[in-house]
C-alpha cells in the first residue's frame, strides 16, 4: 500500500488520472487488484475509484451519496454545464484552425504557436476566440490576442483539460478529461431527449 | 534512296518500335508541362508552340474531350502518371476480371489452334501474348491491392476532410469486393480444361496463378477488414464531431436550457459522481523523540525572522473559484475608491480627513480597512509622487508600556 502514497495523495487532491497526465499512474490504477486496495484504504473517506466509461480517465468518486456528497454534486455538476458552451465552442475553433478531422480527443497534441498563427490570420476565427476568451469560463479582459490565448490556455490547463509536458515550451496535450466531457455531453443529450440529430448540419465543420 | 528501302523493309515489329521510342521521347521532351496539365487538370497551350502541340496531340498524349474543352493528358496518360507517382487521388483499380479472362480463354485457343496446325513460332508469339495477359492480370490485381493498402496505412491522408475520406472509404470498400468477386469468376476446374496436357500451359493458367490469386485474396480479405475498422474510427470521429458542434449549436440557441437535477436522483448516474478534494496535510509534531533532531535541523537551515508570517496551506478546504474571484473584486473596487479619493484631494484646499471622505462618499467599506488602504496606497506611491501629499497620521498611544499607538485618522493634502 505504501507505494499507492503518492498516487492516493493525487487522487485524493481531485486529480483525474488518464494515459497523457501520468501513464505510470494511469497503467497502475488499470489493475483491478490496485483499485481494490485503494478502495479499501478510501472507503472510511467516503471514496473510491471510478472510472469513465471507456476507463481512459479514473477519478475518486463518492462511496454513499449523503446529503454533503449530493451538495457538492450539484455544485459541481452546475459548474460543468455552465463551462459546457465554452469548452464545446473551444474544440471546434481548435479543430477548424489546426484542419483536423474529428473533434479533440484525448492524446492529441495543440502547439500553442501553431494556433495562435491560425487564429491572428483568420479574421473570422480571431474574431470568435476573442469572443470566447471573454466568456465567464475563460474570462479574459484583454483585447491583445496573444493575452487571450495564453489566458484561455491557462484556464484549459488548471481545469484539467490540458497537459503541458514541458513547463518552457508552449506545447500541450489533450488530456482524458475531455473523454469525460464528450461522455458527458452525449449524456445529456439522451437524457433529455435533446433533437440534436435533427438539427441542421453544418458540412464545412467536417 | 537506300536508307528509305531500308526504312520500308523494316518489319512491323521494327516500326512499332520506333514509333514507339518517338512517343516515349515526346512524353520526355514536355515532362514538366505534361506533369503542370496532369495537376491542373488541363494543359497549358501557351507554354509550347503549335507544331510541339500538333505532336502531342497527334501522339495520342493529349486530347481535346470536347471542342469547348481544354486539351488535357488522355486518360491513358492520366493513368500511367498516378501509376508512375503512386498518386492516390486519381490511381485507378481495375477490376475488371471478367473482360481479362475472355482474352485469356481467346489466347489460349489461338495457341492450341497454332500448335495443331504445327506452327510453331506462331504458337510461340501466341504464348507470349498469354504469358503476358496472365502477368497483366495478376500484375493489376498486385497493384490494386498495393494501392489499396496505401491509402489504408495514410489513413486516407491525400483527401482532406472527413466526409471526403469516409467516401473514399466506400469506394475502395467497392473496388475491394469487385476484386473478390472477380477472383470468384477465375474457376480453375475451367483453366484445367483450357491447359489440357500442355505443360507450360498448365503451370501458367494453374499452377501459378492458384498460388498468386490465394496471395491476394488473403491479402484483399485482410484489407477488408482493416478498411471496416477505419470506417468506424472515421464514423465515430464524424459522430463526435457532430455531437460537439450540435451539442454547441443548440446551447446557443437555448441560453436558459435547463438540465435534470442529475446530482439528486436516487440513482445518481455514474458519471456526475465526482468527489470534492481533500488535501492532505500534516504539522510539525513534537511528540516522538525521534523527530526532534531532523526538525531541529529543519528549522535551522530555514532563514526566519519573526516578523514575517506565512499563512500556512489550509487543509480541507474546497478550492472555489468564484468564491477567490469575488474576493478579488472587492479588492480591486477598494483600490479604486481609494484612488478616487486621492485625486479628490486636488479640488480640495485644506487637508482632508480620509474618515470623512468615506462618510460623504458613502462609501460601503469598514472604516480600519478604509484606512489601511489610503496609507498602503500613500505608502505604495513613487518616492517624488509621495512628496506632492501631505500625509498625516491621527494616532493615540494606548498604552504607556510598550507605546502602542493606534491610527484614528489620516489626513492628507496636495502640497
Amino acid at each position: 500500500m505504501i507505494e499507492h502514497g503518492p498516487l492516493l495523495e493525487s487522487l485524493l487532491a481531485g486529480a483525474s488520472i488518464c494515459q497523457v497526465t501520468d501513464e505510470e499512474a494511469y497503467r497502475r490504477l488499470s489493475d483491478e487488484v490496485v483499485r481494490e486496495e485503494l478502495n479499501h484504504f478510501l472507503r472510511p473517506l467516503n471514496r473510491r475509484v471510478a472510472s469513465s466509461s471507456d476507463n481512459s480517465v479514473y477519478f475518486l468518486a463518492y462511496q454513499e451519496l449523503n446529503g454533503d456528497a449530493r451538495e457538492h454534486l450539484s455544485k459541481e455538476f452546475k459548474q460543468t454545464v455552465q463551462s459546457l458552451l465554452p469548452l464545446l465552442e473551444w474544440m471546434q475553433l481548435v479543430q477548424e484552425s489546426l484542419g483536423r478531422d474529428g473533434a479533440l480527443s484525448a492524446g492529441d497534441t495543440i502547439k500553442f504557436q501553431e494556433f495562435a498563427l491560425r487564429t491572428e490570420d483568420n479574421q473570422s476565427l480571431r474574431q470568435r476566440f476573442t469572443q470566447l476568451a471573454s466568456d465567464r469560463f475563460f474570462k479574459s479582459s484583454s483585447d491583445n490576442l496573444d493575452a487571450q490565448l495564453k489566458q484561455v490556455f491557462k484556464r484549459l490547463k488548471e481545469a484539467g483539460y490540458l497537459h503541458q509536458p514541458h513547463k518552457d515550451r508552449q506545447f500541450y496535450v489533450v488530456t482524458g478529461k475531455i473523454e469525460q466531457l464528450v461522455e458527458m455531453v452525449r449524456f445529456i443529450k439522451d437524457e433529455e431527449s435533446l433533437p440534436l440529430d435533427d438539427m441542421p448540419q453544418q458540412e464545412s465543420m467536417f | 534512296m537506300a536508307s528509305r528501302k531500308q526504312d520500308k523493309d523494316k518489319s512491323p515489329q521494327s516500326r512499332l518500335h520506333a514509333l514507339g521510342v518517338a512517343r516515349l521521347n515526346l512524353i520526355g521532351k514536355y515532362s514538366s508541362q505534361l506533369m503542370d496539365a496532369y495537376i491542373k487538370g488541363h494543359f497549358d497551350e501557351t507554354s509550347i508552340n503549335d507544331s510541339a502541340l500538333d505532336k502531342l496531340v497527334k501522339g495520342r498524349i493529349l486530347h481535346r474531350p470536347d471542342e469547348s474543352q481544354p486539351l488535357s493528358l488522355r486518360p491513358d496518360m492520366n493513368t500511367l502518371i498516378a501509376s508512375l507517382t503512386e498518386d492516390e487521388r486519381k490511381r485507378q483499380i481495375n477490376a475488371d476480371v471478367a473482360g481479362q479472362l475472355e482474352q485469356i480463354r481467346t489466347l489460349v485457343k489461338h495457341f492450341s489452334d497454332a500448335q495443331y496446325r504445327g506452327d510453331y513460332v506462331g504458337s510461340e508469339h501466341h504464348f507470349q501474348l498469354l504469358t503476358e495477359k496472365v502477368h497483366d492480370m495478376t500484375g493489376q490485381f498486385s497493384d490494386a491491392i498495393v494501392s489499396l493498402w496505401n491509402r489504408l496505412n495514410s489513413d486516407f491522408g491525400f483527401v482532406s476532410n472527413l466526409g471526403d475520406k469516409i467516401r473514399e472509404n466506400e469506394l475502395a470498400q467497392k473496388q475491394l469486393r469487385r476484386l473478390l468477386d472477380g477472383f470468384e469468376l477465375i474457376d480453375f476446374n475451367e483453366m484445367i480444361e483450357l491447359a489440357q496436357s500442355s505443360g507450360p500451359l498448365r503451370k501458367l493458367l494453374v499452377s501459378q496463378l492458384q498460388v498468386v490469386i490465394s496471395d491476394h485474396s488473403s491479402s484483399l480479405l485482410e484489407v477488408q477488414k482493416r478498411l471496416v475498422e477505419l470506417m468506424a474510427r472515421f464514423r465515430q470521429q464524424q459522430e463526435r464531431a457532430q455531437l460537439i458542434s450540435n451539442m454547441a449549436a443548440f446551447l446557443k440557441q437555448h441560453p436558459k436550457f435547463e438540465v435534470g437535477d442529475y446530482p439528486n436522483r436516487t440513482n445518481v448516474p455514474e458519471n456526475i459522481n465526482h468527489a470534492a478534494p481533500i488535501i492532505a496535510s500534516a504539522s510539525v509534531a513534537l511528540d516522538r523523540v525521534g523527530d526532534q533532531q531532523p526538525l531541529g535541523d529543519i528549522v535551522r537551515s530555514l532563514e526566519l525572522s519573526t516578523n514575517e508570517y506565512v499563512e500556512p496551506l489550509s487543509s480541507g478546504g474546497e478550492f472555489d473559484l468564484e468564491e477567490v474571484l469575488a474576493v478579488e473584486a472587492k479588492h480591486q473596487q477598494l483600490k479604486e475608491d481609494v484612488e478616487n479619493f486621492f485625486i479628490s484631494l486636488f479640488d480640495s484646499h485644506s487637508a482632508v480627513s480620509a474618515l470623512d471622505y468615506l462618510e460623504h462618499s458613502k462609501l460601503d467599506w469598514d472604516g480600519e480597512t478604509w484606512l489601511f488602504q489610503v496609507i498602503a496606497e500613500y505608502e505604495g506611491l513613487a518616492r517624488d509622487i509621495r512628496k506632492r501629499f501631505a500625509f498625516d497620521k491621527k494616532s493615540n498611544e494606548t498604552s504607556v508600556f510598550n507605546q502602542l499607538h493606534v491610527i484614528e485618522d489620516v489626513h492628507l493634502s496636495v502640497v
